[in-house]
């Protein structure tokens, strides 16, 4: 299915958001997370965001910095709103504070910014 | 003259043939193989048999005072369509997991996927995660084994595994149909855990198949409506996520 440039740029936004929140919630579980190989077949969020971003162009280089600000904005916003449900149930040790490190990185590693 | 008995339609051997009774040398006798513990299989290809014998050899090789070694997964499946063959190594010691896949690559031409775990872990992992008792509900060991469990539902891990099945809400279309069966399965696995109902293979397929009104295989070939599945996927994604969160809530007060 073709797929618009701003489609791809919101479905790559939903999925790193996704990669991040569950980034973090590892973190919040600590040891109590068990070897998780299991789950080795399904695709990670970071690796389907990969997939999209693929195909946002420019592909081989940093997009401009006016997607930059938009994307990670959009990340930062998403991953704190899904973390902030868990919060107002009472889920202890979420560190809100890795949420623009981890995007910068994401974003890093994704080529984007 | 001796008459023989043999199954019909035996290629070569017609009715009324001649034939040699011979008694066959010693040489060509092959050791009885190490006996293998069946767990929810009736039955496995011979090639498979021979696969995993020689799994558990390579395996010996490379480690001492093993506790059991488990083979589970799509490799189990009927047929050859699996990408890799999943190895549980139950292990108190230390053991260097990638050269023992490196070997059995090397032996058996097919990717080892190894998971060391201790026998506590393992049981940990039964107790509390949906997909470890699934994976064990069929597999075959090297010995047999018994774990007497106790279902904890731990909330936020069931959070943090439910939070994967959540890519296929947007990713539809992108995804292929092991991939979307792959994300299916792990929360209708969390679903009957957190019901307290048994979670094996055949009880999460018989789930899935009930809950969305398609075959399994429907899901594997991605040939699903986008819009009637989804819909179906949502709803259930949303209550299983309630109710962890509500248990999240009650654990926390």
């Amino acid at each position: 299915m073709v797929q618009n440039r701003n489609k791809l740029i919101e479905l790559f936004i939903g999925n790193i958001s996704n990669a991040i929140v569950h980034e973090i919630l590892e973190k919040a579980v600590g040891k109590e997370l068990l070897a998780d190989k299991y789950r080795k077949e399904l695709a990670s969020s970071f690796e389907i965001a990969s997939r999209y971003r693929e195909k946002i162009n420019p592909v081989n280089r940093p997009l401009p910095d006016k997607d930059v600000v938009y994307i990670k904005g959009r990340i930062i916003a998403r991953v704190r709103a899904e973390l902030l449900i868990r919060i107002s149930k009472g889920y202890e040790n979420i560190n809100l504070g890795l949420i623009e490190s981890l995007t910068d990185k994401a974003l890093s590693d994704s080529m984007v910014g | 003259m001796d008459q023989i008995y043999i199954p019909k339609n035996r290629v070569g051997f017609d009715i009324g043939n001649y034939v040699v009774i011979k008694i066959l040398k010693d040489e060509y006798i092959e050791e009885p193989a190490e006996k293998l513990c069946f767990y929810g299989i009736n039955k496995l290809e011979p090639i498979k048999l021979h696969i995993i014998h020689e799994v558990f050899r390579v395996v010996d090789k490379y480690t001492d005072n093993l506790e059991n070694v488990i083979i589970t997964g799509s490799f189990l499946e009927k047929g050859f369509s699996f990408n890799d063959i999943d190895i549980i190594i139950v292990i108190e010691n230390n053991v260097k997991s990638e050269r023992i896949s490196e070997d059995i690559g090397d032996k058996i031409g097919v990717n080892g996927h190894v998971m060391i775990l201790s026998g506590k872990g393992l049981i940990e992992g039964l107790n509390t995660d949906p997909l470890y008792q699934m994976m064990l509900s069929r597999c075959v060991a090297k010995k047999r084994f018994f774990y007497k469990t106790r279902q904890t539902i731990n909330y936020k891990l069931l959070d943090l595994h439910l939070l994967k099945s959540k890519t296929l809400i947007d990713n539809f279309y992108l995804l292929s149909g092991k991939e979307k069966y792959n994300f299916v399965r792990n929360m209708i696995s969390i679903y009957l855990f957190l019901e307290k109902k048994k979670v094996t293979v055949d009880s999460v397929n018989k789930e899935i198949k009930k809950t969305f009104g398609v075959d399994v295989l429907e899901i594997k070939n991605n040939v699903l409506n986008k819009k009637s599945f989804l819909k179906k996927y949502k709803f259930v994604y949303n209550m299983v996520f309630d109710s962890i969160l509500k248990g999240i809530e009650h654990g926390s007060k």
